[in-house]
Formats: C-alpha cells, structure tokens, sequence
C-alpha cells in the first residue's frame, strides 16, 4: 500500500506523515470536506433544522429537457432486472411499470392492473389488467406477462430479495390468466394483503421469457425507454410520447453513476446534476446545498426509520420487563432532536411509520421513574449494556450517545462501543444484543411487520418470537374486512411497542439535494414520479 | 557496475516475492469469514456454501498463493467476484485512465518544482527564496483532499470554468477524461511538488557552497553554465529518490483524490472492491502499487549510478 519508507527519505523526516494522511484521509475526506464547504459558506447557524428548507420550489415545468440523475451505483454488477438483488433502482420505476402502486396517502393505487378483488376467504385473487398497454418494442401486454413476471421473481435462479416474501404464498405452478386481461393468483394460504405485497421495487413487470436478455435491453411499459445503460456508468433513457398514462413532462433522463457523497454533492454544486437520488445529505452538506445559487433541498418525509434492536434472546433483554424499561427509559423526541437536528418524526417505539393507514398513534408515554421501577422488579436495579454503534451510517453514533444521554435519567448505563463499518452487517447486526441500525420505509405495513417481527423470519432482527403477535398477523391477513384487518393490524403494532424488542426513536426525512430548476418534485417510499417531474427554463 | 545493476534488480525482486505475500495474507486476514463478507446481508447458508466452494476457500492458503502467484505471472489474476470479468483487463482499464492523471501530475510536479527550487537555491534568503519556501511548506502540511475540495470550491463552484467530478465511467476516452484530469493532478502536484522543491532548494545551496563550483566560478563561467553544467548534475542526485519516492505516493495519492473526483481510475477501483470484498481486485491492486512503487526506486537507484560517478565505479574497485 502507499507507504514512504524512511529508509530511502534522504533527511526529509515529514515524509512518513503522508501515508498516515492518506489512510486518514480515505475516512476522513467527506468530513473534512464538508467542515469546509459549511466554513466558506458562512451558513452554520444555531438551529440548523430551522435553517433547512422544508420542500422543493413550487410550480409548474416546461415541457421538455433533459434531466441529469447522480445515483449511487448498487454494484459494479448492476442489472436492469427488476426482480434482481443488485438492480440499477432508479431505473426501474422510469423503465417498468408494477401491477399496483402506493399512493401519496399510502393506499394501493392501480397501475397496469386496473382492478383486483379477492375471494370470500382471500385465498385466490384476481387482477384485471389494463388493455393497450404496450412494451417498448411494440408487443402488448397481457396477463403471460404479469404470471411470468411472477414466476421470474419466484425462480431460485433469479435470487430475488422479494422471493423469500412472496414464496410461502404463491405457486407459480398455479398462476391461471383466463384471458388476456385477467390474471389469477392462488394462494397458498389466504392474505388479505396480497396486492400490497406487490407494490416492492422487485415486482416490476417485465415481458414473457425476458429473464435472460431483461438486464441489458430494460424493456418495460414505462413511460421512458433506455437507450443506454452501463453497470456503475452513466446511462440515459427517453420520454415514451404515446405512453398510456400520458407522456412525460421531460424528453429524457442522463443518469450518471457517483459513488462518493462528497463527489456527488459537488456535482450538484457545480451545476453538472440535477439530483441526488437515494442520498441523504449530512447536515452540513445539506446547509451548503441549502444556500448555494444553483441547487436548495427537497425532503423526502420519513424515509428510514432508526432502530436500535435489543437481541431478544439474549441476556438481560430476554426479560419483557427489561425490554420495556429500555424503551420507558428515553425520550425520542430528545434523541430526533439531538441526532436528527429534528428532521424528521418521533418513532415511540412503533416501526409502521406516522401516516400509513392503519399506523398506531397510541404509545406508552417516557417515563424513567417506571422504568426504574420495571427494572428492580427484573433484578436489573444498576443495568449496564453496551450499545454497538459504526461510521456505516452518520446518524447511528449521534442516535447512540443521545439515547445514552437519555436512559440515564432512568439509572441504565449504556457504554457507547464503535465497531468497523465494512464488516458491521456481518459481525454485529443480529450478533450482538443492543445495536444502532435502520431500515427504509416503504413498505406495505404486511410486510413490515412480517418480514422484520415475526418469529423466525431471516430478517427478524430482534429474534423476537411472540406467538400472540404471530397470530394477530394470520388473523389479519385472513380478514377481508379493510377496517377489522386494520385493527389487526394495529394489535399487532401494540405488541411491538409493548412487548418487541426494537427501540425505535424516529423517522428521519431524507434530504435531497435538487437544482434550482427542478419542478414537480415527488418521491415517497419506493416511488418516484418520474411523469411529473421537470425543468423550468429547460 | 554490473553486479551493482544485478544486486538492485535482485533486491527489487525479493521486495516484489515478499510484498506478493503479505498483501496475499492481508487479504486473508480480513475481518470476518471472506464469503460471508463478500455476500453481505443476504447471505443464506448456502449461498455462502456455493461462494466458499468457488473461492477454495476450504483448501490451505499455501495452495491458494502458489496458484495465484502462477496465474498472476502469466498475467491471469482471476475473475471479479463482482463483475464476474477477468480482473486483468479490468484493473488494466482502470490503471490507464489513472496513468492519465499520473503523468500530468509528474509532468507538472517534477518540472514545475525543480525549476523552483532551484530557483529557490540560487536565491537563498531573498524574497523569490522566501515565496517559494513558504508556499510550499503550506502546499506540504494541508492534505490532499482539503486542496482538492478548496480547487473544486474556486474553480468548479465559484467560476465553474473546469468539472466538478467525471461523470463517465472507466470505459471514458481520453477526449472525455482530459477536461476533468487537470482539477485531480493539480492537488496531487500541489503536494508533491512542495517535497521536491524541499529538497531541490538544499541540494543547490549545498552544491553551490562546493569548492568546485567556486572554482568554475574564478575561471570565469557564467552563472548560467555554472549551474547547468556544474552544479545541477550533481544538485539533481539526491533530489532523484524524492521524486522517485513521490511518483510511487502517487499511487497511493490517487486513492484519495480519485474518489473525491469520481474519476474512474485505479484509487476508486481499490476503494470499491475494498467495500465490496472484491478479493481477486484487491490482491492485483495492491501488487500493482507494489510493482510501480519498487520500479520507481529501482529507476531511482539507476538514474542516480548514472548521473554519479562515484557511485558507477564503485562495484568494479571492491572487486
């Protein structure tokens, strides 16, 4: 690696310093960097969240332009694939179209199925497919193209992030499409939240037997089709003009391929993009981004919330009064405003973010006199624990050390412990009792808490096994009554905030970096309004 | 002078056998089983059957070098567990676009800094010594990603006259990557050039205080042909390994600077498979660095035997 070896510095004892710099400076360049950049704008005020704009310019584009997109590349083996674990994910929602959607208010909104209904017992469902719908190279779309879509994700060679969700449900032996507009899918045991399960990244439709060529060509029924896409490289798509759902405001899309934050924030400094897509600016960065002449900040609301999981098998945390003392003991409003600078929302402890229908707003109030009262009762009266925090994430050591502030109140001792970035996915999460992490929102409150608190999912990152909570989960996805399965779903909720494992302060807003010219703006969860979006003056 | 040729060449092979194998053991010593690492999240019991099979990882690491190093000296580094490609061609591509950057940097560094140091030298003490002087100890202590930030600031934000960052991947043309190479190679130059004006500034002073240069001096020579004939030749020799050092820091320079550019060479390669636990990448990189940083001192060792006389005889006497 890039030593100066004294041994051949002829007197030039400052020498060796250099290869300690630059070691350090790998790790240290973005912060040094944005230190800087907030020094010379002269921007750091007291009550930084005050001073961050709270959405993106009002208006309405032009037609027409080009819009340029810094994305952060997946892998250099990024794929147009929908299905696959290493997707090129701004593509995707411009390329493809999904069966159903989530909307703004977060109900499921239609997509290239115009209706869907399921039977008395939510064991079969049947989607109704929109008519003259084509795919960029002129064939139309039908339901093989829907079932295939689903046999692909469901084929173990795809590996697809989604298949481990949707494989105790559906058979891709049993997908029937009657007719060319009419698509039926048994299930393995009823849901009543089926269709929402289909609004992830993952389930973009593609056409019949594409899975071979589909990472390359991108032939979706989007409303902008690619011209060219590289792995980890720039690429560009254009505006479909006879698209079904109208033609976009933009003629097309250059996307380039950033990797590091700083490079793509100096890009949107330095007028070379447009947007940042999937970054989350620092807090300083953002303050520069926020004051410069050419781009200013847009907020994508709630979209990761933070956790720190208490391993419940794992001692003290085994014990339910443990658990619950940890999460008695804090204030998340303290820890958002302390780690958050306040952008974003008080968690309580209920991982299902605040506007999703059927959220729980209800939660047991900060109280650390009960607190310590729960933990004398569990024979934890002087409670220590150590809680594993990275540089993988800016805002987990923050989040740690508020938290820390905040339990003490209660007489809990957190010792804050840092551990390697590059390796925390795979020594800590999951290994040790108390962590920080995060994860995005998203998605369907079904899967959410399927796939994060149910006993025995791979991603059950609590080990939490609640065999009442498992139950509120079947009843509700056996329900077809959309008020009663809300309640459901609710309880459930309930027990995660009353008896889980996952301590959950808050949802952080993202902050996006656009350019001064960017109109209609609109991007929540997993969707992106890439009809909408546009350019004034372009 | 014959075995003081051999005994550079075959002590820069020995550096070269010995780095081979601790960058091979680093790699093995990374933290964390190698394929969980390398499949991260989704890692599935068998998932990490299937990789741990693919990398041999179940066979001794003996094993594992010897093959590598064979394959390595028919230029065969293996594939990318990435991209899934050979890692030659791929390394390769990278490695040109970073020459790029290298050889403008080195241009400009090496000429620019001598000129002034030795400028600096002549002038010891007067105003053009102490410009020189203090701008380089300034160039010398702030690191180069601050540099690069601060040139990004005045010439890509403030009077956006060159790119901010390369926006083309690694298969750019050298038509697409020379408007964005000059912001990269001018902090790099910036902080190499204030070592070797350093040392060029004290080998002239001391060069210039030779009782041989006092005599050319009394036969009356010029002040030009002093120095250029008399004093440089030998002014330049110790100030040679400087430079060869700094060519070979470069390869570690462009690590930092690269990324904060989003140039596509060999520092943003090195830093990506290094997330992403890309092993075979990782290896050839870092023997590459090796590779460049032994050359440059061997070439240093060589120039100096050719500019020194002394040093040219001196094996041929002990004899």
């Amino acid at each position: 690696m890039p030593d100066t070896s004294p041994r051949h510095a002829p007197g030039a004892a400052a020498i060796p310093r250099r290869s300690v710099l630059a070691a350090a400076a790998a790790g240290g360049a973005a912060l040094g960097a944005s230190w800087l950049l907030t020094g010379c704008s002269g921007a750091a005020s007291a009550s930084p969240a005050d001073a961050l704009p709270s959405g993106a310019p009002a208006g309405r584009p032009d037609r027409g332009g080009t819009l340029r997109i810094a994305r952060p590349p997946a892998s250099d083996a990024e794929t147009l694939d929908p299905a696959s674990s290493l997707s090129a994910y701004e593509y995707l929602g411009a390329l493809y179209n999904r069966l159903v959607r989530i909307g703004p208010d977060g109900t499921l909104v239609p997509d290239l199925a115009e209706s869907w209904e399921p039977d008395k017992e939510a064991r079969t469902w049947t989607f109704r497919l929109r008519r003259g719908v084509t795919f960029h190279d002129g064939r139309a779309f039908t339901s093989a193209d829907a079932a295939y879509t689903l046999r692909h994700i469901l084929d173990p060679k795809t590996g697809s992030p989604q298949a481990g969700v949707l494989a105790p449900l559906v058979d891709p032996e049993r997908l029937r499409t009657p007719d060319p507009h009419t698509l039926v899918v048994p299930l393995k045991s009823p849901n009543a939240e089926f269709p929402s399960l289909l609004t992830n990244y993952n389930c973009y439709v593609v056409p019949d037997g594409s899975a071979a060529s589909i990472g390359r060509t991108g032939i979706g029924t989007g409303p902008f089709k690619l011209v060219s896409f590289t792995a980890a490289g720039p690429g560009r798509i254009a505006a479909c003009e006879d698209h079904w759902a109208g033609r976009p405001v933009l003629d097309a899309i250059d996307f380039y391929s950033v990797a590091n934050m700083q490079a793509r924030s100096n890009a949107l400094l330095a007028g070379q993009v447009d947007l940042l897509s999937q970054t989350n600016l620092d807090f300083a960065t953002a303050r520069v981004v926020a004051n410069s002449d050419r781009a200013t900040l847009a907020r994508v609301r709630n979209a990761q919330w933070y956790v720190l999981p208490m391993l419940t098998t794992e001692k003290p945390f085994t014990d339910v009064r443990v658990r619950q003392a940890m999460k008695l003991a804090y204030d998340p409003e303290h820890v958002l405003k302390v780690a958050l600078q306040g952008a974003g929302t008080a968690g309580w402890d209920n991982p299902v973010p605040p506007g999703t229908p059927g959220h729980l707003a209800a939660h047991p109030a900060h109280d650390p006199e009960k607190a310590r009262h729960l933990l004398k009762r569990a024979g934890y009266e002087r409670l220590a624990v150590d809680l594993y925090t990275s540089a993988y994430d800016p805002i987990f050591t923050p989040m740690a050390l508020a938290y820390q502030e905040s339990a003490r109140r209660a007489g809990i001792r957190i010792r804050v412990r840092t551990a390697a970035a590059d390796s925390y996915y795979t020594q800590i999460w999951m290994k040790k009792p108390l962590m920080a992490t995060y994860w995005y929102t998203g998605r369907p409150v079904d899967q959410l808490l399927n796939q994060v608190f149910r006993g025995g999912s791979s991603y059950n990152e609590t080990a939490w096994a609640d065999k009442d909570f498992d139950a509120a989960l079947d009843r509700a996805r056996r329900e077809t009554d959309d008020g009663r399965r809300r309640e459901l779903y609710q309880e459930a909720q309930r027990a995660v905030v009353e008896r889980g494992g996952a301590i959950t302060p808050m949802f952080a807003d993202r902050l996006v970096g656009i350019s001064r010219k960017v109109r209609g703006y609109a991007e929540h969860g997993f969707e992106f309004d890439y009809l909408g979006i546009g350019l004034k003056g372009a | 002078m014959l075995s003081f040729l051999l005994r550079r060449v075959v002590a820069a092979l020995g550096t070269l056998v010995l780095s081979s194998v601790l960058v091979f053991l680093a790699v093995q010593s990374l933290p964390g089983d190698v394929a969980t690492q390398v499949l991260g999240k989704d890692a599935t019991p068998s998932a990490v059957a299937a990789l741990r099979d693919k990398l041999h990882l179940d066979r001794p690491a003996w094993e594992r070098y010897a093959e590598w190093v064979n394959g390595a000296l028919h230029g065969d580094f293996g594939t990318s567990l990435v991209s899934g490609k050979p890692v030659g061609g791929e390394v390769g591509q990278y490695l040109g676009n970073s020459a790029l950057i290298a050889l403008v940097t080195v241009l400009f560094a090496v000429t620019g800094s001598l000129v002034l140091g030795v400028l600096a030298g002549l002038y010891r003490d007067r105003w053009p010594d102490h410009l020189i002087s203090t701008v380089s100890l300034i160039g010398m202590s702030v690191p180069e990603f601050v540099v690069a930030t601060v040139l990004v600031l005045l010439f890509s934000i403030a009077v956006p006259v060159l790119p901010a960052v390369v926006l083309y991947g690694p298969e750019a043309t050298v038509g697409q990557l020379l408007p964005a190479v000059w912001l990269p190679a001018a902090s790099l130059a910036i902080v190499m050039a204030a070592y070797i004006v350093r040392m060029a500034r004290t080998s002239v002073i001391d060069v210039m205080a030779g009782e041989y240069v006092t005599t050319a001096r009394l036969k009356g020579l010029s002040t030009w042909r002093v120095v250029t004939r008399h004093a440089l030749p030998s002014a330049l020799l110790p100030t040679l390994h400087v430079i060869a050092l700094n060519v070979a820091w470069l390869v570690g320079g462009v690590a930092v600077v690269e990324n904060v550019f989003n140039y596509p060479g060999i520092g943003k390669l090195m830093l990506s498979s290094v997330q992403n636990r890309d092993l075979p990448v990782i290896q050839a990189i870092a023997l590459i660095s090796a590779v460049v940083y032994v050359c440059c001192n061997l070439a240093a060792d060589l120039g100096a035997m050719a500019l020194n006389p002394k040093l040219r005889t001196r094996g041929g006497r002990t004899r």
